[in-house]
């Protein structure tokens, strides 16, 4: 099965959308390790952006490049899309007093 | 040694271009500088931004700047235009420019509007001596040329998810390249290395510069909090957002791969020339109307503009951003094949063939070097065969008083 999802390190709990892909179809992730692993999208995935790759729960890290991208600001299911609407900045944050992740 | 077809300066360095520039020191000097500009062909001018009511720090950032693009290796001579010897604040005084860009070795003339009759005269004279300038500077001609004379710049813009994946790490593949033959790459955007620090500074070659590295991600956030806004707000763009990156480190951590895995060698303010060879720093602004200009006027000869451009409308793509260096050409690239195929008319480079695997980051780092070799040869980037500059902006701090 061709890739369509990019995990950039094994640590991380998002890959990217090599294409636009369908809510209901799998996605078939390739890491930098090798390893594949098949998911499945709940929502609609853009090109270039994000999927969680596991469940993520709130406050926990979001992780790509094997590095801290953010923390998820809700439950985040396997699947679905990751971006500004599920996902907060920790660096910054000229409007918050300062918060890390709670990893 | 692998060389390019160069312009061979008097102080050893090697053009990519043979460019005479105008150089208007004071704002009300602009007059006449952008009507030479006008008149005469193969000038490039340098405008004034205006030094009334700057600071110190602003004014040595004007200077610099200014003496920087007239000791770029594509500039072959240089014509100032002064209003009267004792004009304006010192750092930005004739004598000051005249020394300075002397020590090139290159020819330098002046005009001085008050002493030759005020700006009727001051233009006549300025096209005769402008002309005169690029006639001899044409004597010079190309020949082969140490590629480690070769000094590249790399802003990345409209970042989007390719950028990070391939677009960065080939010119950060194409960088280590550079540096290994014995040249110098610049990369910046101190807010866009924000939640990358902690990476760049494991790579950098003294406890100095790691200080240094540090102090400007930590000026530059402590500004960003002032505001009162989520830098998100800010930065990332609109443009990244609607591509797919989600928070400034998400992005920081794309961009940083655009400057290889050398060791940092140094932190350099706006526009300031590196001491020597290899990767440098510079703290400054992000926006494109700024770092072509601070490049070039640090001494690159050519500057990158590695495009995301995930967000662009689909059949017209708006016009990239048209702001060269003045004296140093912008070429486009990008690790996005849609970005590529929507706006060929202005890419130069596509990066985007290493993300199905089929070609790896390190060739891709190869072919750009040898087409970056190429431009510096002379061959023309798209974006050269557009006369049109949107205004450059200078990163000055302020405040204004």
């Amino acid at each position: 099965m061709e890739t369509n999802g990019l995990k950039l390190h094994s640590k991380d709990n998002v890959a990217t959308a090599l294409d636009a892909m369908g809510k209901g179809s799998k996605a078939v992730v390739s890491g930098d390790d090798g390893r594949t692993e098949t998911i499945e999208l709940v929502e609609d995935i853009p090109f270039g952006f994000k999927f969680a790759t596991q469940d993520i729960s709130p406050g926990a890290p979001i992780i790509k490049y094997g590095e801290l991208i953010g923390v998820a600001s809700v439950a985040i299911k396997a699947g679905s899309l990751v971006h500004i609407h599920n996902v907060e900045g920790t660096r910054g944050r000229g409007d918050v007093p300062p918060q890390g992740a709670k990893a | 040694m692998k060389t390019f077809m160069g312009y061979p300066r008097p102080d050893g360095s090697a053009g990519a271009r043979n460019w005479v520039l105008v150089l208007p020191v004071q704002r009300t000097a602009n007059l006449v500088g952008a009507s030479i500009g006008k008149l005469v062909e193969g000038v490039k001018v340098m405008l004034s931004p205006g030094e009334e009511g700057r600071t110190k720090r602003d004014r040595e950032t004007i200077a610099r700047t200014f003496v920087g693009l007239g000791m770029n290796p594509n500039v072959g001579g240089i014509l100032l235009i002064a209003i009267e010897k004792k004009f304006s604040y010192p750092e930005l005084a004739h004598e000051y420019f005249l020394n300075e860009l002397r020590r090139s070795g290159k020819p330098v003339c002046a005009v001085v509007v008050a002493e030759v009759g005020g700006y009727y005269k001051a233009l006549g004279e300025g096209v005769r001596l402008a002309r005169e300038l690029v006639n001899q500077v044409s004597k010079v001609h190309r020949q082969p040329c140490d590629i480690g004379k070769l000094t590249v710049g790399t802003k990345c813009g409209v970042s989007d998810a390719t950028s990070g994946m391939v677009g960065n790490p080939v010119v950060g593949s194409m960088a280590d390249q550079l540096i290994a033959q014995g040249g110098t790459y610049m990369f910046s955007e101190t807010a866009e290395i924000i939640g990358a620090e902690h990476l760049l500074v494991k790579r950098t070659a003294n406890p100095q510069v790691a200080e240094d590295l540090l102090e400007a991600v930590r000026v530059t956030e402590e500004k960003a909090k002032a505001t009162g806004e989520d830098i998100r707000k800010i930065n990332p763009i609109p443009s990244n957002i609607a591509a797919g990156i989600t928070t400034l480190e998400e992005k920081s951590l794309g961009a940083i791969a655009k400057a290889g895995t050398t060791p940092i060698q140094g932190v350099l303010r706006y526009g300031e020339r590196p001491p020597g060879k290899g990767l440098y720093f510079v703290d400054a602004w992000m926006s494109s109307l700024s770092l072509p200009l601070c490049f070039a006027a640090a001494g690159a000869q050519i500057v990158l503009y590695q495009a995301g451009g995930g967000d662009f409308p689909d059949p017209y793509p708006p016009m990239m951003a048209a702001t060269s260096g003045i004296v140093s050409p912008l070429m486009f690239l990008t690790g996005n094949k849609h970005t590529f195929r929507k706006a060929q008319d202005n890419m130069d480079f596509d990066s985007s063939r290493a993300l199905g695997g089929k070609v790896t980051v390190k060739q891709l780092g190869e072919e750009l070097l040898a087409h970056i070799v190429d431009v510096a040869s002379g061959t023309k980037t798209k974006m050269e065969s557009l006369r049109h500059e949107d205004p450059v902006e200078l990163y000055l701090e302020g405040p204004t008083l």
